[in-house]
Protein backbone atom coordinates (compact mmCIF):
# COMPACT_ATOMS: atom_id res chain seq x y z
CA UNK A 1 0.00 0.00 0.00
CA UNK A 2 1.04 3.15 -0.48
CA UNK A 3 1.44 6.50 1.27
CA UNK A 4 -1.88 7.90 -0.32
CA UNK A 5 -3.52 4.78 0.67
CA UNK A 6 -3.77 3.43 -3.29
CA UNK A 7 -2.57 -0.16 -4.50
CA UNK A 8 0.78 -0.02 -5.01
CA UNK A 9 -0.11 -1.63 -8.60
CA UNK A 10 -2.24 1.03 -10.79
CA UNK A 11 -5.25 -0.85 -12.23
CA UNK A 12 -6.12 -1.29 -15.88
CA UNK A 13 -9.52 -0.27 -15.14
CA UNK A 14 -8.12 2.98 -13.32
CA UNK A 15 -8.83 6.96 -14.44
CA UNK A 16 -5.12 8.35 -14.96
CA UNK A 17 -5.50 12.51 -15.05
CA UNK A 18 -3.35 14.63 -17.34
CA UNK A 19 -3.84 17.92 -16.01
CA UNK A 20 -3.87 20.59 -18.88
CA UNK A 21 -1.52 23.55 -17.78
CA UNK A 22 -0.96 24.72 -21.38
CA UNK A 23 -4.22 26.45 -23.48
CA UNK A 24 -2.80 25.09 -26.32
CA UNK A 25 -2.83 21.61 -25.84
CA UNK A 26 -6.92 21.04 -26.08
CA UNK A 27 -9.79 22.64 -27.84
CA UNK A 28 -13.31 21.88 -26.53
CA UNK A 29 -13.41 18.99 -28.33
CA UNK A 30 -10.21 16.90 -27.94
CA UNK A 31 -6.76 16.97 -26.43
CA UNK A 32 -3.59 17.96 -28.39
CA UNK A 33 -1.30 15.12 -28.64
CA UNK A 34 1.23 17.27 -27.50
CA UNK A 35 -0.21 17.33 -24.06
CA UNK A 36 1.02 13.48 -23.32
CA UNK A 37 4.31 13.82 -24.46
CA UNK A 38 7.09 12.92 -22.21
CA UNK A 39 9.41 15.35 -20.23
CA UNK A 40 12.81 15.48 -22.36
CA UNK A 41 14.63 15.48 -18.83
CA UNK A 42 12.51 12.56 -16.89
CA UNK A 43 11.72 10.62 -20.18
CA UNK A 44 8.05 10.71 -18.05
CA UNK A 45 4.98 11.87 -19.03
CA UNK A 46 3.16 13.14 -15.18
CA UNK A 47 -0.81 11.93 -14.45
CA UNK A 48 -2.33 11.36 -11.31
CA UNK A 49 -4.51 8.69 -10.65
CA UNK A 50 -8.12 10.30 -10.55
CA UNK A 51 -11.14 10.57 -12.14
CA UNK A 52 -13.40 12.94 -13.59
CA UNK A 53 -15.62 12.54 -10.80
CA UNK A 54 -15.69 14.13 -7.89
CA UNK A 55 -14.65 17.46 -9.96
CA UNK A 56 -13.77 19.61 -7.05
CA UNK A 57 -11.35 16.93 -5.29
CA UNK A 58 -9.92 16.27 -9.04
CA UNK A 59 -9.05 20.48 -9.26
CA UNK A 60 -8.34 20.39 -5.41
CA UNK A 61 -5.24 17.99 -6.68
CA UNK A 62 -4.56 19.56 -9.66
CA UNK A 63 -4.45 22.81 -8.24
CA UNK A 64 -1.75 21.54 -5.86
CA UNK A 65 0.12 19.40 -8.74
CA UNK A 66 0.66 22.98 -10.61
CA UNK A 67 1.53 25.21 -8.45
CA UNK A 68 1.79 28.64 -9.82
CA UNK A 69 0.98 27.54 -13.18
CA UNK A 70 -2.69 28.06 -14.57
CA UNK A 71 -4.63 24.93 -14.49
CA UNK A 72 -7.20 24.83 -17.24
CA UNK A 73 -8.60 20.97 -17.02
CA UNK A 74 -7.33 17.54 -17.29
CA UNK A 75 -7.51 14.82 -19.98
CA UNK A 76 -9.10 11.54 -18.56
CA UNK A 77 -7.68 8.27 -19.82
CA UNK A 78 -8.04 4.15 -18.48
CA UNK A 79 -4.76 2.74 -17.19
CA UNK A 80 -5.52 0.12 -20.08
CA UNK A 81 -5.15 2.77 -22.29
CA UNK A 82 -1.63 3.45 -21.73
CA UNK A 83 -0.50 -0.28 -21.65
CA UNK A 84 -2.56 -1.07 -24.97
CA UNK A 85 0.33 1.78 -26.42
CA UNK A 86 2.57 -0.41 -24.96
CA UNK A 87 3.59 2.14 -22.30
CA UNK A 88 4.08 1.31 -18.73
CA UNK A 89 2.22 3.00 -15.96
CA UNK A 90 3.62 3.22 -12.05
CA UNK A 91 2.89 4.73 -8.90
CA UNK A 92 5.47 7.52 -8.27
CA UNK A 93 4.67 9.36 -4.77
CA UNK A 94 4.92 12.01 -3.48
CA UNK A 95 2.76 13.71 -4.49
CA UNK A 96 0.18 11.33 -3.14
CA UNK A 97 -1.73 9.82 -6.15
CA UNK A 98 1.04 10.91 -8.40
CA UNK A 99 1.80 8.14 -10.83
CA UNK A 100 3.81 8.53 -14.43
CA UNK A 101 3.71 6.80 -17.77
CA UNK A 102 7.09 5.64 -18.98
CA UNK A 103 8.62 3.60 -21.55
CA UNK A 104 8.58 5.69 -24.13
CA UNK A 105 10.57 4.83 -27.42
CA UNK A 106 13.72 6.78 -26.92
CA UNK A 107 17.09 5.57 -28.90
CA UNK A 108 19.51 7.81 -29.19
CA UNK A 109 20.09 6.33 -33.01
CA UNK A 110 17.43 8.00 -34.48
CA UNK A 111 16.04 10.46 -32.30
CA UNK A 112 13.77 11.99 -35.34
CA UNK A 113 12.34 8.89 -35.67
CA UNK A 114 11.49 8.03 -31.97
CA UNK A 115 10.18 10.97 -31.28
CA UNK A 116 7.53 10.50 -34.60
CA UNK A 117 7.13 6.89 -32.70
CA UNK A 118 6.22 9.00 -29.24
CA UNK A 119 3.79 10.91 -31.37
CA UNK A 120 1.70 8.36 -32.83
CA UNK A 121 1.28 6.90 -29.42
CA UNK A 122 0.43 10.05 -27.64
CA UNK A 123 -2.11 10.77 -29.78
CA UNK A 124 -3.48 6.81 -29.34
CA UNK A 125 -3.71 8.06 -25.57
CA UNK A 126 -5.79 11.30 -26.44
CA UNK A 127 -7.98 9.72 -28.28
CA UNK A 128 -9.31 7.31 -26.07
CA UNK A 129 -9.63 10.35 -23.38
CA UNK A 130 -11.57 12.10 -25.62
CA UNK A 131 -12.70 15.85 -24.84
CA UNK A 132 -10.76 17.48 -22.17
CA UNK A 133 -12.85 17.80 -18.85
CA UNK A 134 -12.38 21.52 -18.35
CA UNK A 135 -12.84 23.67 -15.23
CA UNK B 1 -8.85 24.59 -48.37
CA UNK B 2 -8.61 28.40 -48.80
CA UNK B 3 -11.96 29.67 -48.00
CA UNK B 4 -14.40 30.35 -51.25
CA UNK B 5 -14.39 34.30 -51.98
CA UNK B 6 -16.67 36.01 -53.40
CA UNK B 7 -16.60 39.87 -55.29
CA UNK B 8 -19.35 40.74 -52.08
CA UNK B 9 -15.96 39.32 -50.14
CA UNK B 10 -13.53 41.18 -51.96
CA UNK B 11 -14.70 44.27 -52.75
CA UNK B 12 -18.19 44.76 -51.43
CA UNK B 13 -19.28 45.14 -54.77
CA UNK B 14 -20.01 42.61 -57.44
CA UNK B 15 -18.99 44.69 -60.72
CA UNK B 16 -15.30 43.97 -60.85
CA UNK B 17 -15.43 40.43 -60.11
CA UNK B 18 -17.85 40.45 -63.36
CA UNK B 19 -15.90 42.19 -64.78
CA UNK B 20 -12.90 39.82 -64.93
CA UNK B 21 -14.98 37.22 -66.23
CA UNK B 22 -13.75 36.57 -69.65
CA UNK B 23 -17.27 36.74 -71.60
CA UNK B 24 -17.63 40.01 -70.45
CA UNK B 25 -14.81 41.24 -72.75
CA UNK B 26 -15.90 42.18 -76.56
CA UNK B 27 -13.61 45.18 -77.34
CA UNK B 28 -9.62 46.16 -76.96
CA UNK B 29 -10.98 48.87 -74.29
CA UNK B 30 -13.05 46.01 -72.80
CA UNK B 31 -10.39 43.73 -72.35
CA UNK B 32 -8.03 45.54 -71.29
CA UNK B 33 -10.97 46.70 -68.41
CA UNK B 34 -11.05 42.88 -67.60
CA UNK B 35 -7.56 42.79 -66.99
CA UNK B 36 -7.31 45.05 -64.72
CA UNK B 37 -10.80 44.05 -62.82
CA UNK B 38 -8.60 40.22 -63.00
CA UNK B 39 -5.98 41.63 -61.30
CA UNK B 40 -7.83 43.57 -58.90
CA UNK B 41 -9.82 40.40 -57.90
CA UNK B 42 -6.41 37.84 -58.34
CA UNK B 43 -4.74 40.36 -55.55
CA UNK B 44 -7.49 40.59 -53.20
CA UNK B 45 -7.77 36.97 -52.99
CA UNK B 46 -3.70 36.46 -52.47
CA UNK B 47 -4.18 38.94 -49.90
CA UNK B 48 -6.83 37.36 -48.37
CA UNK B 49 -5.19 33.60 -48.39
CA UNK B 50 -1.87 35.27 -47.32
CA UNK B 51 -3.61 36.64 -44.26
CA UNK B 52 -4.79 33.78 -42.85
CA UNK B 53 -1.03 32.23 -43.13
CA UNK B 54 0.29 35.48 -41.78
CA UNK B 55 -2.64 35.10 -38.77
CA UNK B 56 -1.24 31.23 -38.10
CA UNK B 57 2.19 32.33 -38.18
CA UNK B 58 1.45 35.18 -35.48
CA UNK B 59 0.10 32.56 -33.66
CA UNK B 60 3.42 30.57 -33.62
CA UNK B 61 5.18 33.61 -32.79
CA UNK B 62 2.86 34.41 -30.01
CA UNK B 63 3.49 30.12 -29.10
CA UNK B 64 7.11 30.58 -28.78
CA UNK B 65 6.88 33.53 -26.47
CA UNK B 66 5.18 31.97 -24.16
CA UNK B 67 6.97 28.98 -24.15
CA UNK B 68 10.56 31.18 -24.64
CA UNK B 69 11.82 30.00 -21.13
CA UNK B 70 13.56 26.95 -19.61
CA UNK B 71 11.09 24.49 -18.09
CA UNK B 72 7.83 26.67 -19.17
CA UNK B 73 5.78 23.23 -18.27
CA UNK B 74 6.94 22.98 -14.83
CA UNK B 75 7.92 19.24 -16.05
CA UNK B 76 11.89 20.27 -17.44
CA UNK B 77 10.61 21.42 -20.67
CA UNK B 78 12.89 22.80 -23.08
CA UNK B 79 12.11 26.28 -24.80
CA UNK B 80 10.70 27.31 -28.14
CA UNK B 81 13.98 28.65 -30.08
CA UNK B 82 13.75 30.59 -33.07
CA UNK B 83 15.35 28.07 -35.54
CA UNK B 84 12.04 26.14 -34.54
CA UNK B 85 9.37 29.41 -35.24
CA UNK B 86 11.29 29.84 -38.42
CA UNK B 87 11.25 26.31 -39.50
CA UNK B 88 7.25 26.42 -38.60
CA UNK B 89 6.32 29.42 -40.43
CA UNK B 90 8.51 28.44 -43.48
CA UNK B 91 6.08 25.12 -43.33
CA UNK B 92 3.31 27.41 -43.39
CA UNK B 93 4.09 29.79 -45.57
CA UNK B 94 5.07 26.48 -48.23
CA UNK B 95 1.76 24.54 -47.43
CA UNK B 96 0.00 24.72 -50.41
CA UNK B 97 -3.80 26.47 -50.50
CA UNK B 98 -5.69 23.01 -50.83
CA UNK B 99 -4.64 22.41 -47.22
CA UNK B 100 -6.39 23.68 -44.59
CA UNK B 101 -3.97 25.58 -41.80
CA UNK B 102 -3.50 23.17 -38.75
CA UNK B 103 -3.78 23.97 -35.11
CA UNK B 104 -0.48 24.59 -33.33
CA UNK B 105 0.71 23.18 -29.93
CA UNK B 106 4.17 23.29 -28.03
CA UNK B 107 6.12 20.26 -27.58
CA UNK B 108 8.20 19.39 -24.08
CA UNK B 109 10.65 18.83 -26.29
CA UNK B 110 11.08 22.62 -27.52
CA UNK B 111 9.15 21.55 -30.87
CA UNK B 112 6.24 22.98 -32.49
CA UNK B 113 3.26 20.59 -33.10
CA UNK B 114 0.82 21.31 -36.30
CA UNK B 115 -1.85 19.83 -36.02
CA UNK B 116 -4.80 18.56 -38.11
CA UNK B 117 -7.55 17.11 -35.93
CA UNK B 118 -10.95 16.39 -37.65
CA UNK B 119 -11.65 14.46 -34.23
CA UNK B 120 -10.77 12.34 -31.46
CA UNK B 121 -9.87 9.21 -34.16
CA UNK B 122 -8.64 11.20 -37.40
CA UNK B 123 -5.46 13.05 -36.50
CA UNK B 124 -2.91 14.37 -38.17
CA UNK B 125 0.50 15.78 -36.26
CA UNK B 126 3.40 16.98 -37.91
CA UNK B 127 6.53 17.89 -35.21
CA UNK B 128 8.10 20.81 -36.72
CA UNK B 129 11.89 21.59 -34.60
CA UNK B 130 15.09 23.38 -35.28
CA UNK B 131 16.53 21.11 -37.74
CA UNK B 132 14.98 20.25 -41.17
CA UNK B 133 13.39 16.70 -39.86
CA UNK B 134 9.85 16.65 -39.43
CA UNK B 135 9.03 13.67 -37.28
CA UNK B 136 4.71 13.20 -37.99
CA UNK B 137 2.24 10.73 -37.16
CA UNK B 138 -1.33 9.85 -37.55
CA UNK B 139 -4.60 8.23 -36.55
CA UNK B 140 -7.42 7.60 -39.03
CA UNK B 141 -10.12 5.42 -37.45
CA UNK B 142 -7.94 2.20 -37.11
CA UNK B 143 -5.09 2.78 -39.51
CA UNK B 144 -2.24 4.66 -37.60
CA UNK B 145 1.40 5.09 -38.03
CA UNK B 146 4.41 7.50 -37.87
CA UNK B 147 7.57 8.80 -39.91
CA UNK B 148 10.25 11.13 -40.91
CA UNK B 149 10.70 13.71 -43.54
CA UNK B 150 13.41 16.18 -44.78
CA UNK B 151 11.73 19.67 -45.18
CA UNK B 152 13.74 22.01 -47.75
CA UNK B 153 12.36 25.28 -46.07
CA UNK B 154 10.41 25.83 -49.30
CA UNK B 155 8.30 22.52 -50.25
CA UNK B 156 6.26 20.26 -47.90
CA UNK B 157 7.36 16.94 -48.35
CA UNK B 158 5.24 15.06 -50.85
CA UNK B 159 4.79 12.00 -48.28
CA UNK B 160 3.32 14.66 -45.58
CA UNK B 161 1.19 16.30 -48.28
CA UNK B 162 0.08 12.85 -49.53
CA UNK B 163 -1.23 11.89 -45.45
CA UNK B 164 -2.85 15.04 -45.62
CA UNK B 165 -4.47 14.36 -48.56
CA UNK B 166 -6.07 10.91 -47.23
CA UNK B 167 -7.76 13.05 -44.69
CA UNK B 168 -9.28 15.34 -46.68
CA UNK B 169 -10.32 12.90 -48.71
CA UNK B 170 -11.79 10.67 -46.41
CA UNK B 171 -13.46 13.87 -45.30
CA UNK B 172 -15.00 14.54 -48.34
CA UNK B 173 -16.54 11.14 -49.04
CA UNK B 174 -17.99 11.08 -45.49
CA UNK B 175 -20.05 14.07 -46.12
CA UNK B 176 -21.36 11.94 -49.56
CA UNK B 177 -22.39 12.59 -52.92
CA UNK B 178 -25.41 15.60 -52.84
Amino acid sequence: MLPSGLAELVADEEDLARFLTQSNHFNTEVVKPAALLPSPKTRETSVFRHGPSPLNTLWAIGLEAVGTRPLYGAAIFKAAVVRDASLTVEPKEPPPRHAVILKWPWMESDPDLQKAKRKELAILIVSAAGAPVLR
Amino acid sequence: MPETISARDVLGLTPPYALALERSAVSTEARAVRQAASEVVERAERTRTFGRKAEAISQIWALANECASRDWNGEGALPIGQLAVFEAAAFIRALPEWIPLPEFAPEPDGSISLDWIWSRSRVFSVSVGPNDRLAYAWLDGTDRGHAVARFDGERVPDRILEGIKVFLQSANAAVGPR
